[in-house]
């Protein structure tokens, strides 16, 4: 990661909730997020992410806390007076404008000549892949063209925090993945925070330099994209980020930074406090991602730990088969994926297996 | 495969004549033969041969017909001002202000001046407007004037103000649809590009909604420019329009060439007018570019 989190802060939450009536959508929200960042809000619908992009945004009024943006407080500031601009989900082109209009739309009170206006609009829309597109009809333009305008109008107006909420969910995967890219570079090349709310935790940890994958209201983790994938906080973010198996444990002993544990099928293990995070109260399981369990084939040894197992569904993806494995004798069923490279034939249902594992990948929910 | 348009295109055909034929009957046919009329000589209720432009002569001639034209546009042009400067806002408060599970009541209650007959909508305005009526007691009431206003003795002004009421909400509707089309993220975008609520609806949903306004605009427009019944019961008469000349050619002087001459005279000077209207506005105000 390249991020430093010595940067001033750009944005702060102080205990911010948020009711529609009775319900309560944003349950005491508190972070930062820093100047320069590229953050996520992630989470599934419903989960409020949205509803906190757009009272920084100034659309939504908060009930109760403070939203800070660059030191100031931003209550009873309304929407176009923030240093933020915002690329909807439908993008919001101006339908009745040429392109270079829409660009140029939060332009009208620069004291700039018409000529500079012109220039700078002519340079974002280069910045943003749209070179000599100025003057196409805004509504004849395709989907990631639209976006692209979007950005250009946002970003032009150079504000302090660019707000994008969901901006690549009406793409198609390709393009999805080729604008993932570019918005990265966009990112780094004009320095500006970023802030998108996605439900696609794949795309939050491609892109960001801290995600906070949000709840029902609360923000359930907030860590780099790396914390959150090998330590997630509860079994929920787990779950929600990538695949997780989760198996039945029992905590033998825990003692000063060491906690000795009893899974199901796996055996037992010692675990550092730092691969048991906070309890939550929940029956004791343990997580292991199912790159981190590894088929053994004939005369190959295990790095530190094995279990027999025996496979119960194959799952050919191309590059990679998913296996999942009932392990030793129980009913306890994980999934473990495999590179496909030479010399590793894709195993058949019912083969019997070993599994490899390292109690250094286990995370322990309690 | 290849004459599957062709067969299409004749069920079509067959599925739209009946409607067809019956707008060429009701619509085509009287329109010929008003302008075949209007080139013949008319006189004691027939027309007879040869052909002639006297009728349009006499139109252009004789100052009655051009001032009654005048008056009617007139008329027209301030009813149909003010019935969009009315309409606009109340179509903007059901769309933005009201919620969407109202709207259809709300449209509902704008129809309600059509459940009482026009005639005596008319008549409750000469109630209001004539001499010492309503609008007078209220005025003098309130100590405004000493002397009753009697709007009804000025013809042209109560006709206007029927009409106007009258036409309300038939400009409402278009107005209301075209700005329910309006994605409300325009909006949002607006503001968050750093324009205020009046400076977002000016630039954003104003020409957003102008296909509405131009749609109401002619509503309004055609049908008042040839409105008799107003003008012949709010003035007694005494204040015609160029549709009361139209009827007292055809029925009065019984000269139904002439009567059509005018019919055809109006028509075009209104057609000429929205079409002219339209592609102004198309040029100036800017559809979807």
């Amino acid at each position: 990661m390249t991020f430093s989190a010595d940067r001033p802060t750009m944005i702060e939450f102080k205990d911010v909730h948020k009711y529609y009536g009775d319900y309560h959508a944003l349950r005491g929200i508190n972070g930062t997020i820093k100047a320069g960042e590229f953050f996520s809000l992630l989470g599934p619908s419903g989960c409020g992410k949205t509803t906190l992009l757009r009272t920084i945004a100034g659309f939504e009024d908060i009930s109760s806390g403070v939203v800070m943006i660059d030191g100031k407080d931003m209550a009873g500031v309304p929407a176009n007076v923030r240093p933020t601009n915002m690329v909807f989900q439908s993008y919001a082109i101006f339908p009745h404008m040429s392109v270079a209009e829409n660009v140029g739309f939060g332009l009208r009170r620069d004291p700039r000549s018409k000529a500079e206006k012109a220039q700078a609009v002519a340079e974002a829309l280069e910045m943003v892949g749209l070179k000599g597109y100025g003057n196409r009809a805004a509504h004849a333009l395709s989907g990631g063209q639209r976006q692209r305008v979007a950005l250009a109008r946002a970003l032009i107006l150079k504000p302090k925090v660019l707000l994008l909420d969901e901006p690549l969910s009406a793409l198609d995967k390709k393009m999805r993945e080729h604008m993932q890219v570019e918005l990265i570079k966009l990112q780094r090349q004009v320095g500006i925070t970023f802030i998108l709310v996605t439900h696609d935790q794949e795309e939050a940890l491609v892109m960001s330099d801290r995600i906070a994958v949000m709840f029902e209201g609360e923000i359930a983790q907030l860590a780099d994209p790396e914390t959150l994938y090998r330590r997630p906080a509860t079994r929920k973010v787990a779950d929600f980020i990538g695949t997780m198996n989760f198996i039945p444990a029992e905590i033998l002993s825990e003692s000063g930074d060491k906690v000795e544990v009893e899974a199901k099928g796996l055996g037992r293990a010692t675990l550092d406090i730092s691969q048991a995070p906070a309890r939550t109260g929940e029956t004791p399981v343990v997580g292991l991602r199912p790159e981190t369990l590894t088929l053994l084939y004939d005369g190959q040894p295990a790095a530190e730990r094995e279990t027999e197992g025996v496979i119960d569904e194959v799952i050919y993806f191309g590059d990679m088969t998913y296996y999942d494995v009932y392990l030793g004798g129980t009913d306890v069923e994980v999934r473990l994926s495999m590179r496909n490279v030479p010399g590793r034939p894709v195993l058949e249902v019912g083969a019997k297996v070993r599994v490899a594992w390292s109690p250094q990948a286990l995370v322990l929910f309690r | 495969m290849a004459q599957t348009p062709s067969s299409e295109a004749r069920a079509g055909l067959k599925l739209i004549s009946p409607p067809a034929l019956y707008a060429i009957l009701m619509l085509a046919a009287p329109l010929a033969t008003v302008l075949v009329y209007s080139v013949l000589t008319g006189e004691r209720g027939r027309v007879s041969l040869p052909l002639t432009l006297e009728n349009y002569y006499d139109l252009v001639t004789r100052p009655v017909y051009s001032a009654l034209m005048f008056r009617s546009l007139t008329v027209s042009f301030f009813v149909t001002l003010a019935t969009v400067l009315l309409a606009y806002p109340i179509a903007y408060f059901v769309s933005f202000h009201v919620a969407p599970s109202r709207k259809a009541l709300w449209l509902f209650l704008i129809t309600i001046p059509f459940w009482t007959s026009y005639i005596i909508r008319v008549a409750l305005w000469r109630t209001i407007l004539g001499y010492d009526g309503i609008f007078d007691s209220v005025v003098m009431g309130l100590g405004i004037t000493d002397t009753q206003p009697n709007i009804l003795s000025n013809g042209v002004l109560s006709i206007i103000i029927t009409l106007a009421h009258a036409y309300a909400p038939f400009a409402v509707l278009p107005i209301f649809v075209s700005l329910e089309k309006v994605d409300r993220s325009l909006l949002e975008a607006g503001q968050d590009l750093g324009e205020s609520r009046l400076m977002t609806f000016l630039r954003v949903t104003l020409p957003l909604s102008l296909p509405g306004v131009v749609a109401a605009v002619l509503i309004v427009f055609i049908p008042t420019v040839g409105d008799y019944v107003t003008p012949e019961l709010i003035g007694g008469g005494k204040t015609p329009m160029i549709a009361n000349l139209m009827e007292v050619a055809m029925l009065k002087q019984r000269d139904q060439a002439l009567g059509s001459a005018i019919a055809v005279a109006a028509m075009t000077i209104v057609a000429l007018i929205s079409v002219f209207f339209v592609l102004w506005n198309k040029r100036y105000l800017g559809g979807r570019k």
